[in-house]
């Protein structure tokens, strides 16, 4: 080959090489721009985060005094007695009725699924967690607290709230069940066990994380809704007096929406308080569910 | 095999059983003793708070617990049986009490609105501003604060060209329903077009706010430059220490004054005599030279047959109290909220209309 | 009797409760329904009338003179909080899910996946009191100034910065209250992804980034839009964080970002006090109707939400 023909032969392989380095600088710039974004969504998300469980932290210790937990609320000052118990008594209310009713529909749904029944309860069962809350409120107000004559009662919020949160319990208990290895259940059957045994005794026993991993779910929901319990509720500055129907009855988000608006310290103060605790609280189960389910594997 | 499943069982059903059964002892028991749900205005509230704890210091046997949800939660909730008190700065109108006559409007103080506003520099100051002014900021019509009307009104002031941000109620509101009242008695069209009530349809205003409760009202003023609002005369004391400022309002005299314990009691002198007996009377834009405009009766609605002797009987107590002079109507008690203590003539016809709730 | 028809009856709750409340609202609004017509959807007007005159009689039905149904804005005021919410959740969602699926290693990877689901478990109310604390004046004094001065040519993004109480605020508590069911399904897809394709990439010599980019995400198109519709369902339903920061608007439409706005469920909240009033009883109705309106749009989404994730699990259950 002559020389001109060499080097202008040289010459386009090197640039193509040059072509070939641009194109690999620029994918390198893109992958770090790509990192980059991602890495400042993550911290978006941990920063806001942190705001909130830090404003809650702050302002809510900061309002903890003993009386919080040992006085009523007063008017607009006092402490939350009467609202924790409120909110335990709803929970307890709301966990005692949907745990059942959604344990029985998970072990059916999971158990018999061929059948149309099953198919049926799933759907509506996923149509069900599509209802929003204030929806609920609004259908608890008009069938228990109007129509059945009710007024503000536990029942009227307990059965809301659990209506609100079987879906929840119904799904996780059938992810729970499915789990289960179907040799646990023929070695049941082949001992001579009826489906009842198989079911409680086996199944039931070996999805046990799983199943009160949608009970703390169901938990957490009854301590942090607000919308259907303002109007199923009501409110009560006092303990719960044992009624179940027309007896209103204090909860700890009722403080938090109500008394962040007064312009009196006192009240705020409440206020944050009550979101304190009703944010650990939630976080906590949170935690338990979490560490229950890490167990489990 | 059996035998466990019947024991597991019958477990189960016993403490159930228990359970069920301890719950309506415990609610049977309990209903002997008094309970009390107060709900509705928000101007009332801060009076409540400070009643009940003095009232169950000497009646251990009755707890009240107070709400502040607006007036027209007050009517509804007494009138369906929810609450024992509705608090409410509005009586029943004419269709409620045509449906629901055994509900009694029973007026237990009168109390007063103030017009307050946040405009930086210049809230020391108190605007003179006039029914129709207030009518047209609502409507959208005055927009700015520099407006040829209310520059007429305050000759002397410096007033912003910014937007004024008017704000209104959102919930059912004592508040609205008088406020509203002195706009449809000053200004006509307003009359014609929206006139008055709980809830009203307000004119869309550009930026205009919505705010739940008086305390939403002195909120959304307190973080809002040039915005305007009405706030019951009880959160004095708040809009007092926020520093936001007052406003005098035009009488039916055409004089401007402002919400004082004398200016309120000017006007319920001249309008206390043509209370009637089921005490459903507008005090707004009362005659006189020194009337305050916007006051009005603090009602507890009240339904006249309630659900069991015992609760009648515990209401009808609190009621006579909170209408004594030496009780509920007590200066102290009064001055804590600026407002002015019942006339013995409308406090003879409220103890009347007392008498009439039975269990 | 049998164990099994014992189950089928007592599991029966869960549909019959459904099943339940829709048949209560649609009997209790049918009233409002039909006085209503189509005519609600697209009304603009929500108003009570007036409530201390006495009521009329119109075509058959008693109303309050002045009455009138219309619930237009709070549609648009839900889509639209809905949308900005979608708009900042997504990419932030996204990003956060590839960071902690590829870049974060396997000990912090758990708890800061955690810290992200912690948010979804935070109350409603709670991330209200913090929008109302902390966002609104924020909002206020800093970012609404800054956004109208270097954005204000933008049509919808200038004068007046309003209070901070409006769509943004909204848009933006909101979306922290879905981003993590976006963040948490996709970084477990990510996960789930078979190594052979991410080894399959990187001898090709795609980066890293490139690998989960180009070659994963795509093949999780279907699962993205899955997680996004369900997000979606959850923030049309979501009321009381919304009630504390939307500023409450009544019959107007934003004309800015950061004007109030409305949304279905927070108006049901608010307004049944105020519609409880009416003697005729047709507000309380209608509300009834806007909750079936709201209660029949939420079912629709999150329907399909599942059918679009269970079609990717069904797919992996295939192996493909």
């Amino acid at each position: 080959m002559s020389a001109p023909v060499i080097t202008a032969h040289h010459h386009g392989l090197g640039l193509r090489a040059n072509a070939d380095a641009e194109r690999l600088r620029r994918r390198q710039w893109f992958s770090a721009i790509g990192w980059t974004l991602c890495g400042a969504s993550l911290t978006l998300l941990g920063g806001a985060m942190l705001s909130i469980l830090g404003m809650v932290l702050v302002r809510g210790i900061g309002a903890l005094t003993p009386t919080v937990f040992t006085e009523v609320t007063q008017g607009t000052g006092g402490g939350l007695l009467n609202a924790i118990e409120g909110t335990a008594v709803i929970a307890a209310g709301t966990v005692v009725l949907a745990v059942p009713f959604g344990i029985a529909a998970g072990i059916y749904v999971s158990e018999y699924r061929w059948t149309a029944w099953a198919r049926c309860i799933r759907f509506l069962s996923d149509v069900l967690v599509g209802v929003p809350s204030i929806v609920l409120g609004y259908f608890g107000y008009i069938t228990m607290v109007e129509w059945l004559g009710w007024h503000f009662s536990v029942a009227a919020a307990s059965i809301t709230l659990a209506v609100l949160c079987l879906p929840y319990i119904c799904r996780t208990t059938e992810l729970a069940l499915r789990e289960v290895a179907p040799e646990l259940r023929e070695a049941g059957f082949a001992l001579g066990a009826s489906p009842a045994r198989v079911t409680f005794s086996l199944v039931l026993r070996a999805a046990l994380p799983g199943v009160v991993t949608g009970v703390l779910l169901a938990l957490a929901i009854s301590v942090g809704e607000t919308a259907p319990l303002l109007y199923t509720a009501g409110w009560s500055g006092y303990l719960w007096n044992g009624q179940l129907v027309r007896s209103p009855i204090g909860y700890l988000t009722y403080v938090i929406w109500a008394f962040i608006n007064e312009p009196f310290a006192a009240a705020n103060a409440l206020a944050y308080a009550a979101a304190f605790l009703t944010t650990a609280f939630v976080l906590l189960i949170s935690l338990a569910s979490r560490l229950l389910l890490t167990r489990r594997r | 095999m059996g035998s466990w499943r019947t024991a597991r069982w019958s477990k189960f059903a016993v403490s159930g059983a228990l359970a069920l059964g301890l719950a309506g002892a415990h609610g049977a028991a309990a209903a002997e003793s008094g309970r009390l749900l107060e709900t509705g205005s928000s101007l009332l509230y801060p009076l409540f708070n400070i009643w009940v704890p003095v009232y169950t210091k000497s009646h251990a046997a009755v707890q009240i617990s107070t709400q502040s949800t607006g007036s027209g939660t007050g009517i509804s909730e007494s009138v369906s049986g929810l609450a024992q008190i509705g608090a409410s700065d509005a009586y029943l109108s004419n269709a409620l009490e045509k449906q629901h006559p055994e509900m009694l409007n029973i007026p237990l103080a009168i109390s007063s609105q103030m017009v307050n506003y946040n405009l930086p520099g210049l809230n020391a100051q108190h605007l003179k501003l006039s029914g129709p002014v207030l009518a047209g900021i609502y409507e959208g019509k005055i927009t700015k604060w520099n407006d040829p009307a209310i520059a007429k009104l305050n000759p002397a002031v410096n007033l912003p060209a910014d937007t004024i941000v008017p704000v209104h109620r959102t919930d059912g509101s004592g508040d609205t329903f008088i406020f509203s009242q002195y706009l449809s008695d000053t200004a006509p069209d307003w009359a014609k077009t929206i006139a008055y009530g709980t809830t009203i349809s307000w004119p869309s205003v550009q930026g205009g706010l919505g705010a739940e409760g008086n305390q939403g009202m002195v909120n959304s003023v307190k973080q809002t430059p040039y915005s305007i609002a009405y706030i019951g005369i009880s959160f004095k004391g708040a809009t007092d220490q926020d520093q936001l400022g007052e406003a005098m309002l035009e009488n039916r005299a055409g004089k401007f004054v402002l919400p004082t314990d004398q200016t309120v009691q000017a006007a319920a002198n001249s309008m206390v005599a043509k209370t009637p007996k089921d005490e459903r009377i507008s005090l707004i834009f009362a005659p006189g030279a020194d009337s305050y405009p916007i006051i009005n009766y603090e009602y507890a609605i009240i339904k006249s047959k309630q659900a069991d002797v015992q609760t009648a009987q515990d209401l009808k107590t609190f009621l006579d109290w909170a209408l004594r002079g030496t009780g509920g109507n007590a200066a102290s008690f009064m001055q804590q909220v600026s407002f002015v203590p019942l006339p013995a003539s409308v406090r003879k016809l409220s103890n009347a209309q007392i008498a009439k709730i039975n269990g | 009797m049998n164990f099994r028809t014992v189950l089928a009856t007592v599991g029966g709750i869960v549909p019959a409760s459904m099943i339940a409340v829709v048949v209560f609202l649609t009997t209790y609004a049918w009233p409002a329904i039909e006085y209503n017509g189509v005519g609600f959807l697209g009304g603009m007007h929500w108003n009570l009338g007036n409530l201390y005159a006495d009521p009329i009689d119109l075509s058959g039905v008693q109303i309050l003179p002045g009455a009138s149904y219309g619930i237009f804005f709070l549609i648009v005021g839900t889509l639209l909080t809905t949308l900005i919410a979608l708009l900042i959740a997504v990419p932030v969602g996204v990003g956060a899910a590839i960071f902690l699926a590829e870049a974060v290693p396997p000990g912090p990877r758990v708890w800061l996946s955690f810290l992200v689901e912690l948010l979804a478990a935070i109350p409603s109310v709670v991330f209200g009191l913090w929008g109302y604390a902390a966002i609104v004046p924020l909002m206020a004094q800093h970012v609404f100034p800054a956004m109208a001065h270097a954005l204000g040519w933008l049509p919808g993004f200038g004068e007046p910065i309003g209070s901070g109480f409006g769509l943004l605020t909204s848009g933006i508590v909101l979306s922290l209250m879905i981003v993590p069911l976006i963040a948490a399904t996709l970084r477990d897809a990510i996960d789930s992804q078979p190594a052979a394709v991410r080894e399959a990439a990187q001898a090709l010599g795609a980066t890293r980034f490139e690998t989960v980019w180009r070659v994963l995400l795509p093949g999780l198109r279907s699962v993205l839009i899955g997680a996004c519709v369900l997000a979606t369902g959850r923030a049309l339903g979501e009321t009381m964080a919304v009630l504390m920061v939307s500023g409450n608007a009544l019959n107007t439409l934003p004309q800015t970002i950061y004007a109030p706005v409305s949304t279905m469920a927070a108006f049901i909240a608010s307004q049944l006090d105020s519609a409880l009033q009416d003697p005729t009883g047709l507000a309380v109705r209608s509300l009834a109707e806007v909750a079936l309106v709201l209660c029949i749009i939420s079912i629709i989404v999150n329907v399909c939400a599942r059918l679009l994730l269970a079609g990717f699990g069904a797919r992996e259950r295939r192996g493909l």
